[in-house]
Order: C-alpha cells, then structure tokens, then sequence
C-alpha cells in the first residue's frame, strides 16, 4: 500500500467515525422527536369534545312541575327529569325497535341527563319551552367525530354499528355534530367514561404531593448541605453520611415506594392512597438529589468571602448565614425546582402507596384520596377503550409542559441572579 | 548553512487579541535554534505555528508564510497529518500516552503504516529508545505503563515516540522546564546528539540553556521577533539594546 | 390537637424571644456587667429553649401514640377473643375501632368492638392529657433553665450556635435514617418471607408463580400444597428477565450515548454543543411513565405488526420493545456522563498525538478513549444500575408472565414489574406473596447499592488521577 493509499484509508476512516457520532447523535434526536410528534399528535384533540344538538322540550308536566306556578331554584333541582332526558336522547332520531332505541341512545354520553338538568337550572328561562341543547356526544360517537374510528371495516368488529353511523351522517348533514372545546377534560375528575373524564384530580394530586415534597426536602436538604459543606468535620461519621448520600440517590424509586409501604403506612399508619404519604415519600426519594445540588452551590461560593467574613470577626455560623447560604441561593432554588420536577414526573413508587385507587373525586385536602398526573397516565394507558388514548397523551402534554416550566424556571433562576466572581 | 524552515510575516491571532507580530524567521537545517524571550512574548505560539498545533485551538487564526523545503505549509494543498508526521513535537509537560513504554513508542509508526512487520516495530522501538537514551533503563521493562517512569525518563519518552516516526525536524517546547537539574542535563547531552540527524527548534525559558544547546537563537518580546542571530553573537555581543538588557537580567 | 400545641409554641417562642432580650439588658443593667453576647442571642437563646423540649415530646407522641395504642388494644383483643386471631383479623378489628371511634365508620358494630372503642377512646384520652401536661411541664422547666442561665450571663452567642450546628447536623443525618427505614422495612418482611419459603429456593428456584401460593395453616399443609409453596416463588426468571432487558437497553443505548458523547467532546463546535446537549437531555427529562406508553402504544405494535409482515410471531408486549425504550431513556445518561469524562482526559495527551501526525479520530480510538475507559466503564454500570431499576416501562410494556427465555420477541418479566403487581391493589401484609415483594425489592436495592459502589470508586479515582 502507498503512502497515499494509506492516508486516504485513514481518512476515510476519519469521516466514518465523524459519521458515526452525527448518526448517533441523529438517532438520540430523532427519538425525541418521535416521542413529541407520536404525544402530540395523538393528544391533541383530548382539548375538545363532540356535541350533539339536541331538542329539549321542558315541558312542566313532565318535569312534574305542573302544580307550581313560579317554580323556585330548589323546586327545579328536585323536578324529575327523567322523562325530559328521555325524550330528548330518544328524540334524536327515529327508531323502530327497542335495540334501535338503545343504539340511539347510546350516541349520548353517560353525563348526558345531568347536562340537561344543569341546563335548566343554570337557565330557569327555559321552563316548559322547548330549545337546542348541545349535548355532549358518547367516547365512540366522539371518536368517530375526531376520525380515530376507521368507517370501512365490518360492522361487527366495530364500536358504532350501521344504524348509528346512518344516523351520525344524519346529525351531521343536518350540522348539529359540533366540536367545542371540553369542559371535562381539566375540569373534572376521572371517570370510566372517556368522554367526560377530566385530569384536575390528578393535577391537585400532583400539586399537593409536589408542595409537601417541597416543604419538606429544600429545609433539610439545604441545611445538610451547609453542614456538609462548611460545619462537617473530617471524620468517618462525615465519610458514611456522604457515601450514604450519593448511593441514596442513585437508589431505584421503586424501593422507596416500599419504603413508604412498609414505613409509612404500615408502621406509622399514615392514609394509604393520599397525597400526603406521597409527598413524603417524594420527598425522601428527592433529598439526595437536592443535597447534591445545593452543595454544588455552596460549593462554588469562593473561599474569599468566607474569608472576608471571618476577618471582621464574624463566627461561622454568621459567616454561612449571612454571605454563604445568600450567595448560594440561585444555585440551591435551581437544583431544588429540577428535583420537584423529577418527583413530578416518578410514578412507580406512587403505585405501591396506592395513589392508583380510582378516584371521581376532585381532592380538597392533602390527606384525601387523590392519583398524580404520572399515575393517570399510567392508569389510563391501562384502559381499553380507544378514547383514553388521547386522554393519555394529553395529559402527557400537561405533565411535560409542567416539566418544561418548572425547568425553565431553574434555568432562568440560575440565570437571573448568577454572579461572575 | 542551508535553511529547513523559512519564515515570512507570520502573524498569530487568538480572537481579537494577536499574538505575534509579523515574525520573519528561518530555522537551519541539523542545527539547534533556540527561541528565547520573557514569559507571553510568543515563542511558544511561534513554535506550534511550525506545525500547525494551533489548529487545535478554534479561535486561532494565522497569517503569514512559513514554508519547509520551500513548500508553504499553510497552503490548502498541504495535508496537517502529513505535514506532523514531518514535524515532530516535544511538550513543556511530559504527556506520554497511558500506555505501555513499547506502546507508547510504537503508536506513531502504527497510525503511519512504516513498520512492516512485527520485527521491523520492535526495531523501531528499540532504535528510537537508542536515540532517546532511554533503551538501558527501560529495556527489561517495556511492558509497563509509561506514566510510571520519572520525568526525566517520562520526557525521553516523549522525545523517543517523537523520532520513532523519523520526522525532518523536531520542536521542543520548554522540554526542560518540568524537571530536576540532573534530568536536564541528560536532556540537553540529548538534543546536542540529535541534532546531527534532525534540524531542531527549541523554545527555553533558560538563557543558560539556550546558550548550552543552540547554534542560533531569535529572541522575542511582546509578540515581535527582536533579534536573530547566532547563538555566539546574540549573547556575547547582541545588535539590540533590548536584547543586551534581556540577557544581562536587567528585565523579564 | 397537635396544630393548636404547635401554634401555642410558636407564640411561646416569639415572647420567650423578647423576654430573653429585655432580660439581659435589666441584668447588664441591674449588675452593671457587660453582655457576653448581642441580646438577641439571649433572645435566640430563651426562644430555643423554650420551644424544642416540647416539640421534642410532641413528635414523639406523634409517632409512637399510634404504635403503642394499637399494641394495647390488639393485645386486649386477644386476651378477650377465644380463639387465636391472624394478625389480618387483629389488623381489621383495629382499624374498625379507630374509624368508629372518629366517627367515619358506616355499617354495624359488634359489642367486642364497641368496648374495644371505649377502651380505645379512654387510653387516647389518658394520652393526650399526659402529652398536654408534660407539653407545659417541658416549656415551664425548660424556660426557667434558661432564664437562670440568662442570669448568670453565659456565652449565649455560642450556644446558639452549637444548637444551629447540631440542627443541621440532624438534617444531615435524615439521609441515613432514610438508609436505615429502607434497610429495616425490607429486611423485616423479607425475613418472615424466607421463614416460609427457603431463600435457595428463592435465589434459585426456576418458577414464579405467586398467584399459586395459597398459605394454609403451615401445621397441617398437605404434601401438594407444601410443593407448590416451594416451586411459586423461585426467582430466576425475574433475574433473568431483568438482566436480559437492561442488556438490550444498555446495546441500545451503549453505542448511541457513547458515539453522541464523543461527538460532543471532541468534534462538535460550540453552536452544535449549544443546540445538541439540551436536546439529548430532554430524552433524560422525560418522565418514564412517558417511555412507558410509547413502549406499549408505539413500539410494541409496531414490532408487532412488523413480526406478522414476516411472518414472525411477536408478542406486543416484548422484552425489545421495553428493552429499546429503556436504552433510549439511558442514551443522554451514557452520552452525558462519558461526555464529561473524555472532558477530563487532559489535552496534552491529545496534543501528543496529534503532533505524531494522528488523525483525529485516531488520537480518540487510541489514546483519549482508552485513557478514559475506567471513567466510562464506571458511567456504563451507573446506567446499567438505572436500567435494572427501571419500572414503569417494563411494567407497561416487557409482561408479567414468568417466561425463562432469550427470545427477545417474547414477553418476559423483571423484579420491579413483578413488585408492582404484586402490591398494586389490595394486598395483606401478612402473606408469602407480599412479603415476596419486599425480598424482591431487598435484592434491587443490593443490587444496584454494589454496582452504585463499584461504579462511584472507578470513577472517583478515575477522576483523581487526572485532577
């Protein structure tokens, strides 16, 4: 081989091996661009919901109103409303036989009467007249709307059977098939029905663990690391608490989860399924992280103003609290808001305390049963019906872009009040 | 006394700061130059424009001729591997490889293709060793890391790996300046050895040593080449007043 | 209860402060001497002592009252029932009793337990009186200690300071107890679990099948059931799954991390370094719930329906698809971690090579790479350790049958996914399966505690050397 040959080999081995860390770099790219686009684009139209128009007739004798001449509030909350709601989803469309009936029917969400009675609570107006109401539609009826349904496939291995596709294209020609955006899906807690399940559940859960976690772990994890930093002194006792604390936070979150189990609600007996047992148990699982971060801070405060403190005759203690700890504050917040935002997105350890019950209710306290926004996915994700799907995404669209505020705020923390010594 | 490396208007940027101010220098061939001058007076960014290490650093731009055997080593056509397989190089601190001392040796006569064989690498290792008056002290030990050996030996290492690939002219850059009087000593009997085989450039802090090793010297300040001349005239009788106050101590 | 004790204290520490204060200004006075320290340290100084016996003895009663009672009223139970009650049975009774006694009880109660919740309701009583009477013993005793100390002018600044210093070396000290509730709640469950089922048995036995293990009384188990006991927890599938899985996703993401880690170092300009680092690290924010449901949704159909194109059976939920996933949720781990690490390998040994007329991917096969291999052998366990860890994606994607199989199209299982089913869900304490779990979750946290060792040491000394 000539000398030419040979540095052209090397070359081309040169632009390979380039070539191999673009690829791989490529590759990492495109995955987050796979996972975004696959998120998005499924999770999108979870913002909206389909609604059918439907005539109401508020006829007083079937709301049994008939004796009252000026009904009140009161007297319309306890009215019977069934035959109203009856009629109305019948009325939808014509029908010969009681399976038909049913198909008809089912093109209304389970939420469907409820709806109808707010309706004429909110509008007292509307007492024994007759109006369009625009109803929401069922999960199917919603996904064949959204176009998730495939038409063309056999009947029997379809959601929606003939009869109720005729009457869909029916609704539709005659325009009364409205998309709007959903007053469920943030609004509302869960529910086995797709079409009216709502994320705000999941969101107080999130937000209440997130708070404790926080009121826990910045206060211990700050003042360990001062210890750590600037009172420890070089001992074994001081060697096994920092060994202890960096394998602490490489530990699997799952374990932490049993910890929860086995401590938490089993020795100290704190309710199971609860935002406050997961906060700690966050908590516990976070503190090494925010430990590690905020030593790094401490750590980056430069020897001189120790020093300069020291000089005018200040003890240690006020020298930390009065220059260190302030200095270093930017760098702590920052690394105490990306921990939060790692205990925002950690599910497996919420399992084991049993924030995975099934939930309707919105929390209104930290020690009410409640999920996370991580575990809904994960719940929902689990579900078979064809709706949840882009409740899934969406509410990992809630939940990254929550992550991606809480990073942004670290950055922009450290950013904001970053010194240059 | 036929030139090896001729000089012309070199000019060093790094960034907005430049660093060398239209230096004109030629280095003769088999014969030690030395480069000399206050610490940041631009030897060493000098040197490492001989063989383009400034290439590294990515805000660095060099203007300027510089040519070897008249070719003009910044010229498009001119291929940097080739151009370092020609121009070797010898660091302030030892850097030698995390490897094995024979490991060490052989790798540039491994990425360049020049031994044919097993045996013909072993004779590389072992003439380059040789040359590098290393070979006594290291033969029954080839084996072993090279980060191991003294600094001394560390640097006779590195002067080694530098000739194993047979280059036309080696640059040292403070080759001395990491270690002890002894090890130094060695390293100068050294380079006074290899100059009847390789055309050397030597930057030194050292005016002692410059005047021990080189047979001409430039010396620089603030980035402008003050005065070139044969090592005998520069110390003993220098045309520059600078220069005179440089060497007798009165400044840097 | 506690809120309005806490409050109280909070309002005896904030006068205990003014009080300490105008009190050594009146004794510097009065004596004419001078203070030792400022007088808002004696401020300081009265307000610490006033405030943490007390709320040392409220913690305490927060976490031992309920402790304590229920031992008492489980041993009540007991002595009153006739025959020998599970400690399941104990556990329901006990919790029957509390919630009637607060009130969130809805249904029919038997007489046992409504004298079980008379005697609960008297001993809570007894207690919380005793905790209100040693409350205000500890602030008045406590706060008379200090106010003679105060009168004796001690150095108020310095124990001031020594009480700061033990605070923090308290919070510093939480991490270990965290260590050591991990440690106590696995182990105490794991070893009731191995006086049921061999730990052989367990490390070795080649069959899981928790949901056969049926405990009966251990007396009189017949012979098929005592078999079935042995041969439900043998836990070398889930070892196996777990190493198979963290293999694939460490050939995933091995090669991907370490190639964009190189790039990153030693080829990309400052603008790519800009623009490419925070975009792989976005796939490291990402929660792994997210990799979950695009392992589940995305990737194991697609495999799927790439199988059925073949005519290869696959299994939706497979070992590669979990695999690849996790190997994409480890890449910005690899690629971060060895990024920093060839950042380490000093640039004179770069220099060295290049002035030998090395090509730059020459000089990082043959020297940066090399000179970084412990640092990046180190990251590498780091990640592997991640992997093994790693639950959400295999419990929504890899399966939950037991399979012993190194067929990747296969649906295999790990020891995370199975603790989560085992403990998602009603459970009891007390049977083999759920102590399983925890003997489960002991031999993760070993696990991944030896490799975390091993792989700091390589890298901290790695970090040593060239520091």
């Amino acid at each position: 081989m000539t000398r030419e040959q040979r540095l052209k080999k090397r070359y081309t081995a040169e632009k390979r091996f380039r070539l191999m860390g673009i690829g791989a770099i490529a590759i990492a790219i495109f995955f987050v661009f796979l996972l975004l686009l696959k998120v998005f684009s499924t999770g999108s139209t979870a913002f909206v919901k389909t609604t059918i128009q439907t005539e109401v007739d508020f006829n007083k004798e079937l709301l049994e109103l008939k004796d009252v001449a000026n009904p009140n509030i009161e007297q319309i909350k306890s009215a019977e409303f069934f035959d109203v709601t009856y009629k109305a989803a019948t009325g939808l469309f014509p029908y010969s036989n009681a399976e038909e009936e049913k198909d008809v029917k089912q093109l209304l969400s389970g939420n469907y009467e409820l709806e109808i009675k707010n309706y004429l609570i909110n509008n007292p107006d509307a007492l024994g007249k007759k109006v369009m109401i625009d109803l929401t539609a069922s999960d199917d009826l919603d996904q064949l709307h959204k176009g998730n349904f495939p038409r063309d496939i056999p009947e029997d291995r379809r959601r929606l059977n003939n009869f109720q596709l005729n009457i869909y294209d029916n609704l539709l020609e005659q325009g009364k098939i409205k998309t709007v955006f959903s007053n469920y899906f943030l609004f509302s807690g869960d529910s086995r029905d797709p079409e009216i399940a709502g994320v705000a559940g999941a969101i107080i859960g999130s937000f209440f663990s997130i708070i404790i976690c926080l009121i826990i772990s910045f206060p211990i994890a700050l003042m360990a690391a001062v210890y750590l930093e600037e009172f420890a002194p070089k001992n074994i006792v001081t060697d096994i608490i920092e060994i202890n604390i960096n394998n602490l936070a490489a530990v699997p979150s799952i374990v932490f989860g049993l910890l929860g189990l086995g401590m938490l609600l089993g020795v100290f007996g704190l309710p199971r399924s609860t935002a406050l047992v997961g906060g700690i148990t966050l908590s516990l699982m976070t503190l090494p992280t925010i430990i590690i971060a905020c030593r790094a801070s401490l750590k980056a405060v430069p020897p001189s103003i120790r020093e300069g403190a020291l000089a005018v005759g200040a003890s240690k203690v006020q020298t930390v609290m009065h220059h260190v700890v302030p200095l270093a504050m930017p760098g702590t917040l920052s690394g105490t808001i990306i921990g939060l935002a790692q205990a925002l997105g950690e599910t497996a350890p919420l399992l084991l305390i049993g924030m995975v019950a099934f939930v309707v209710d919105v929390p209104s306290v930290p020690t009410d049963p409640s999920t996370s926004l991580p575990v809904q996915i994960y719940l929902w994700s689990e579900s078979a019906e064809r709706g949840f799907v882009e409740k899934t995404s969406a509410t990992i669209m809630l939940l990254i872009g929550f992550l991606i505020i809480m990073n942004s705020l670290a950055v922009w923390a450290r950013q904001k009040f970053e010194r240059k010594w | 006394m036929k030139n090896k490396i001729k000089a012309k208007g070199v000019s060093v940027f790094y960034g907005e700061k430049q660093a060398l101010f239209d230096v004109d220098l030629n280095v003769a061939e088999k014969q030690v130059t030395a480069l000399i001058g206050p610490s940041g007076c631009g030897k060493s960014t000098f040197l490492r424009c001989l063989n383009r290490m400034n290439d590294v650093i990515d805000i660095c731009k060099v203007s300027g001729v510089i040519e070897i055997d008249g070719e003009n080593i910044y010229d498009k056509s001119v291929d940097v591997v080739q151009l370092r397989e020609r121009v070797g190089m010898v660091f302030q601190k030892p850097n030698p490889f995390p490897k094995s001392i024979y490991e060490n040796v052989s790798y540039g006569p491994d990425i360049h293709g020049i031994a044919k064989d097993k045996n013909h690498m072993d004779e590389i290792v072992e003439n380059s060793l040789k040359q590098a008056a290393l070979w006594d002290e290291v033969k029954d030990r080839l084996d072993e890391p090279g980060t191991g050996l003294s600094g001394g030996q560390q640097q006779r290492l590195c002067i080694a790996r530098a000739i194993s690939i047979n280059p036309e002219v080696i640059l040292m850059d403070e080759p001395c300046s990491a270690l002890d009087p002894i090890a130094t000593a060695k390293i100068e009997t050294l380079i006074d050895e290899l100059k009847s085989l390789y055309t050397i450039a030597i930057v030194t802090h050292s005016m002692s040593q410059a005047a021990r090793v080189s047979q001409y010297t430039g010396f620089f300040h603030l980035g402008k080449l003050i005065e070139f001349n044969t090592t005998d005239k520069l110390f003993k009788n220098p045309d520059n007043k600078m220069t005179q106050d440089y060497i007798t101590g009165r400044f840097g | 209860m506690n809120s309005i004790l806490l409050a109280t204290l909070v309002l005896f520490a904030i006068s205990s402060f003014y009080f300490g204060r105008s009190k050594i200004k009146k004794v510097a006075l009065v004596r004419s001497i001078e203070p030792k320290a400022l007088p808002k340290f004696y401020g300081y100084y009265q307000a610490l002592w006033c405030s943490i016996p007390a709320f040392l003895i409220i913690s305490f009663w927060t976490f031992f009252e309920p402790i304590i009672l229920k031992n008492l009223i489980e041993s009540r139970i007991q002595s009153m029932s006739l025959n020998e009650l599970s400690k399941d049975e104990l556990n329901l009774i006990y919790s029957q009793i509390v919630s009637f006694s607060q009130g969130t009880f809805t249904g029919q109660i038997s007489n046992g337990i409504k004298s079980g919740v008379e005697t609960y309701q008297s001993l809570l009583s007894v207690s919380q009186g005793a905790k209100i009477v040693l409350f205000f013993c500890a602030i008045i005793i406590a706060s008379l200690f200090s106010f003679n100390q105060i009168n004796k002018n001690v150095h108020a600044r310095d124990s001031v300071e020594k009480i700061f210093t033990i605070i923090l070396f308290l919070s510093s000290a939480a991490a270990i107890l965290t260590t050591i509730g991990i440690i106590v709640s696995l182990l105490f469950e794991t070893i009731q679990f191995f006086t049921k089922i061999n730990p052989l048995d367990f490390f070795f036995g080649l069959n899981w099948s928790p949901q056969k293990a049926f405990m009966s009384d251990p007396a009189n188990m017949t012979a098929q059931e005592a078999k079935d006991l042995r041969e439900a927890f043998g836990a070398v599938p889930l070892f196996a799954g777990t190493a198979f899985i963290a293999f694939i996703a460490m050939c995933v993401a091995v090669p991907i991390g370490l190639y964009s880690g190189i790039y990153l170092a030693e080829y990309a300009s400052n603008k790519q370094r800009k623009w490419g680092k925070p975009i792989i690290e976005i796939l490291a924010g990402v929660p792994t719930v997210v990799y979950g449901f695009f392992a589940a949704l995305t990737v194991g159909p697609f495999f799927r329906i790439i199988g059925e194109n073949l005519g290869i059976n696959v299994s939706s939920e497979s070992a590669l698809a979990a695999g690849l996933v996790m190997g994409v949720m480890i890449i910005p781990f690899v690629s971060s971690l060895s990024d920093d690490v060839i950042n380490a390998v000093p640039q004179s040994l770069r220099e060295g090579s290049y002035a030998l007329g090395a090509t730059k991917s020459e000089t990082i096969k043959k020297v940066v790479f090399p000179a970084a291999l412990p640092g990046i052998v180190g990251s590498i366990l780091l990640a592997v350790s991640r992997a093994i860890g790693e639950t959400m994606i295999v419990v929504m994607a890899a399966g939950l049958a037991a399979n012993l199989t190194i067929n990747p199209l296969e649906a295999t299982t790990t020891i995370t996914t199975q603790i989560v089913m085992i403990l998602v869900g009603d459970q009891e304490f007390t049977s083999a399966k759920t102590q399983a779990a925890f003997a489960l979750g002991l031999t993760l946290f070993v696990l991944t505690l030896i490799l975390n060792f091993i792989a700091l040491r390589i890298v901290n000394k790695y970090r040593e050397k060239y520091d």
